[in-house]
């Protein structure tokens, strides 16, 4: 079965190739580097800087990623129903219609409640 | 050492020093990153064990969805590496006892004597047209049909803790109603007005 995973192997090895060498030519060899006190202050456009720049993340964006996280998961618990689903018959229909259908009143509250509204 | 055990070594180094960083990196940000990087090289490494449906999920489940929330939650707490730092040396005696509590649990759980292949023998390898996503779905859906229920009902759980502990209600934020929008009739917008009609005397003259 690993045979099957050489290409994907081989593209890490050429994507990690790419990626250092691009970096160590164009950054470290090939370009002239002479940094001073000015070229290595932030920049922005005349006066100095005065706000750190990670502001803090409105909650709302993480209500909504763990409800993507959630349903996410419920996806990958269908494919692998998917691929068996002529050896498993009637009771894995069953199964999986059962575990859907909890998390459709999951589904059901999060809408009723609002948390899917962005105001 | 054979091609397989180069890949091996070659991933479990890549996440030993990943694993690393994530505990040394400074800006809990590059933490985050070297944590998708110990999931990388994780599932490379059940992808040798030949469970690539596992494989896949962490990397399409953790990489892709849980280090999304993790960097949200990272940048939600306005972390302050000045003054956390500040308590290192007090809270320093006790963070090395539990250290070392978890390392002598782990021994023993993980040790040489329970975990070696002398316990566990290396599964043997399957041809070419072997599925693993097919193994786990026969057995999934029939004999572990009670732990697969149960797993939904966490993910419910997950749902209404997620919406309780976050949910905050604005009602002064000004938003737009679509649907009462495009409702909207000619008498609510527009009023016409009967009146007669005035005359311009003065220019005609």
């Amino acid at each position: 079965m690993l045979e099957n995973y050489i290409p994907v192997l081989i593209f890490i090895c050429v994507g990690l190739f790419v990626g250092v060498a691009m970096i160590a030519l164009g950054g470290f060899i090939l370009a002239p580097s002479k940094p001073d006190e000015v070229k290595n202050s932030p920049y922005e456009c005349g006066f100095s800087a005065f706000e750190d720049a990670r502001l803090k993340f409105d909650v709302r964006f993480y209500l909504v990623a763990i409800l993507f996280i959630i349903f996410d998961l419920e996806i990958a618990f269908l494919f692998p129903w998917a691929i068996v689903l002529e050896d498993v018959g009637l009771f894995g229909i069953l199964a999986m219609g059962i575990f859907l259908g909890i998390l459709v009143i999951g589904f059901i509250y999060e809408w009723k409640k609002g948390a899917l509204e962005w105001e | 050492m054979t091609f397989f055990e180069v890949v091996f070594y070659a991933f479990s180094t890549l996440m030993v020093v990943a694993a690393l960083g994530v505990v040394s990196a400074r800006n809990p940000v590059h933490s985050v990153l070297f944590l998708v990087l110990t999931f990388f090289a994780g599932s490379a490494i059940w992808l040798l064990l030949e469970a690539e449906f596992l494989a896949i999920t962490l990397v399409l489940v953790y990489v892709g969805a849980v280090m999304v929330l993790f960097l949200f939650v990272v940048m939600m707490l306005d972390i302050n590496i000045t003054r956390m730092r500040e308590g290192l040396m007090r809270y320093a005696p006790f963070g090395i006892a539990i250290a070392i509590l978890l390392i002598v649990q782990m021994i023993m759980v993980v040790g040489p004597e329970n975990f070696g292949l002398q316990a566990f023998a290396a599964p043997e390898l399957h041809g070419a047209d072997y599925s693993n996503t097919k193994e786990l779905g026969r057995v999934l859906y029939t004999d572990y049909v009670y732990a697969f229920e149960l797993a939904s009902v966490i993910l419910l759980v997950a749902i209404v803790a997620a919406i309780t502990l976050t949910m905050r209600r604005r009602p002064n934020t000004r938003h737009q109603i679509p649907g009462e929008q495009m409702k909207v009739m000619k008498q609510d917008r527009l009023r016409i007005v009967n009146m007669k009609s005035e005359t311009i005397d003065s220019e005609d003259k």
